[in-house]
């Protein structure tokens, strides 16, 4: 349609694992300031595919795009460098470490002490606990190691610091799992105002409903297999089911 | 046991240590152990609190203490090295010769450039054939020893060379007091504040806590990890410089079983084996705690095995308490 640069544009991307085919020539581009949901079963490759664009592992064929340009994260910090910043579904926080020393990981504040750079470890607990505090989880101190919190508070911890930081794609990797209804409410509402400050998402679940008023287009994923992409004003929540649940698109939806 | 923690928490606050707090300083086993050791000792013989056995007795944990903060740096990091003791003596050996030969500061840069490369092909081989690193350095451990027992066919050298390097590093400055002491503790601060208070202290007990969660995050976990095999090796090899520049003598067989008595101290001094955890000054303590029961054991008139037996017993005890703490954690 228009003629403006996607923000991320991967191409025919493939992964395999041994004998698994994760991904088979994937393709899908997310529009500056869009919140794309990415939707599929277990085992549909989204972990995978996301991955990919975060860095943790090259593709084994396929090219990416970021901002126009032709990229090759080799590692999850190339991909933080270019302002891609990921919440994983597992791979997020340290248990024995605190709170705090996690928020800031890779991302340390430092202030100068004579000739050496020691870590701004009041600033790192205050911005911390803002950061928690303002997505409605209470943290009795940043000090606390994770291994003491539950699972939503683990949740809201990876993404109150995925949001802080200011990136131009935001990747959430299942985000409402363990959540309460009160945390759920208010990571959708972080992630809208993300996107009005020109972030792009990609919000990855199981559940249409979490992310369909939110997202402005979707892209269905099966067995590794792109087999679906509509734009919001297209299709229901329950054509979206539909879609994965037969593994192909309705004539009438296709263009 | 969140709850439990939650309780004690609230009923204890502001009066004494909460219990989250003393959970999470981890040297506060090993400072009590320390303190009860110290009182039985002097109690037992009128000569320990003296300052000439004090000073003695910070000899022997100066050279322990130096290796074992290297070895706990590493540990935290989630990685082993059983090298050290063999580092340690050819260190000593490579220092001697080359002294001898040129000079004490440029056999010094020598050595210790030599430890340096061998840490750095402990983390390679490590990280390449993934083969856990308590197995690679094991390996690294005999060869190196073998290596050297071979090469010099188990003569000593003396040393006589320059005392330039020996004065910096040993010879008395002092009511008993030696630069090795001055390092020891230097080197405890240094190490404290590098680990707690910089980024890379950060990333060191990230990349031990979790490796994948480190690296998604940013940080370099191979390049940690194999700085801190470097500086295993360094310590280890520094320790070896001093305690040859000592005796003014090298052999082959000097500090064989070593690496395991540095690994002890950081153990007693609160380091998790499973790696992630750790501070500096536990290990300043566990290294002490180690000197104190050598001489303190042999000044009580006990035959000088008792003090493996002792050590092999603190080390269980300990190790119980740390994995009994991280279960808390969890
Ligand atoms: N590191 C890996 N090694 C081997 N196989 C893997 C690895 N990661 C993923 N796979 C396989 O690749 C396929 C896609 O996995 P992926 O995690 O991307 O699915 P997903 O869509 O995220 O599923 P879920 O909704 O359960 O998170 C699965 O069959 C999985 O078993
Ligand atoms: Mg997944």
């Amino acid at each position: 349609m228009q003629k403006i640069t996607p923000l991320v544009k991967m191409v025919d991307i493939e992964k395999n694992f041994g004998a698994v085919q994760a991904l088979k020539k994937v393709n899908v581009e997310v529009q500056p300031g869009e919140i794309l949901g990415l939707l599929g079963d277990n085992g549909a490759g989204k972990s995978t595919l996301i991955k990919i664009l975060a860095g943790v592992f090259p593709p084994d064929a396929g090219e990416i795009f970021f901002e126009g340009k032709q990229v090759n994260f080799l590692s999850p910090k190339d991909a933080r460098a270019s302002g891609i910043e990921t919440v994983h579904q597992a791979l997020s926080l340290v248990n024995v470490m605190s709170i705090s020393r996690n928020f800031f990981l890779g991302r340390e504040p430092t202030k100068k002490i004579g000739p050496v750079n020691l870590l701004d470890r009041k600033k790192m607990d205050e911005e911390c606990k803002k950061a928690v505090t303002g997505l409605g989880v209470r943290v009795r101190s940043p000090h606390e190691f994770v291994s003491i919190l539950s699972g939503g508070e683990r949740q809201a911890i990876s993404i109150g610091r995925a949001m802080h930081f200011k990136v131009k794609l935001l990747i959430l990797d299942e985000p409402l799992t363990a959540l309460s209804v009160r945390e759920t409410k208010e990571v959708l509402r972080q992630v809208e105002k993300a996107k009005e400050s020109g972030v792009s998402v990609i919000f990855i679940t199981h559940n249409v409903y979490h992310v369909y008023p939110v997202a402005e287009r979707f892209v269905m994923l099966d067995k590794g297999i792109k087999i679906g992409e509509v734009y919001k004003k297209d299709a229901s929540p329950e054509d979206i089911i539909e879609i994965i649940a037969t593994g192909k698109m309705p004539q009438e939806l296709k263009s | 046991m969140k709850e439990v923690s939650d309780n004690l928490k609230t009923e204890t606050k502001g009066q004494v240590l909460s219990f989250s707090q003393i959970r999470r300083w981890p040297e506060f086993g090993v400072i009590i152990a320390f303190i009860i050791l110290l009182t039985i000792f002097s109690i037992f013989s009128s000569k320990f609190l003296t300052l000439r056995n004090i000073t003695g007795i910070l000899t022997i944990v100066s050279e322990l203490g130096i290796m074992a903060i290297g070895i706990a740096f590493l540990m935290i990091a989630g990685e082993f090295d059983l090298s050290v003791s063999s580092v340690y003596a050819l260190s000593g050996f490579l220092f001697v010769t080359l002294a001898n030969k040129f000079n004490s500061p440029l056999a010094f840069i020598i050595t210790l450039a030599l430890a340096a490369f061998i840490g750095f092909c402990n983390g390679i081989i490590t990280l390449r054939s993934r083969i856990p690193s308590f197995i690679a350095t094991l390996g690294m451990m005999l060869f190196l020893r073998g290596t050297l027992l071979a090469v010099t066919g188990g003569e000593s050298v003396s040393y006589k060379a320059d005392a330039i390097m020996p004065s910096l590093l040993t010879r008395y400055i002092g009511y008993g007091f030696r630069p090795s002491h001055i390092w020891f503790l230097a080197l405890t601060l240094i190490f404290s504040m590098v680990l707690t208070n910089t980024r890379y202290g950060n990333w060191v007990f990230a990349t031990g806590g979790n490796k994948e969660v480190a690296r998604a995050m940013g940080v370099n976990v191979n390049k940690v990890k194999i700085i801190n095999f470097m500086l295993s090796s360094l310590m280890a090899s520094l320790s070896g410089c001093i305690v040859i520049s000592r005796f003014n003598l090298a052999n082959a067989s000097f500090g064989t079983g070593m690496e395991l008595e540095a690994i002890a101290s950081a153990v007693i001094g609160g380091t998790f084996l499973t790696g992630g955890y750790g501070t500096i000054i536990g290990v300043f303590f566990g290294a002490f705690l180690m000197g104190m029961m050598r001489t303190g054991l042999v000044m009580m008139g006990a035959p000088a095995y008792w003090y493996q037996a002792f050590v092999g017993a603190i080390l269980i005890i300990a190790a119980t308490i740390n994995l009994k703490l991280r279960r808390l954690e969890m």
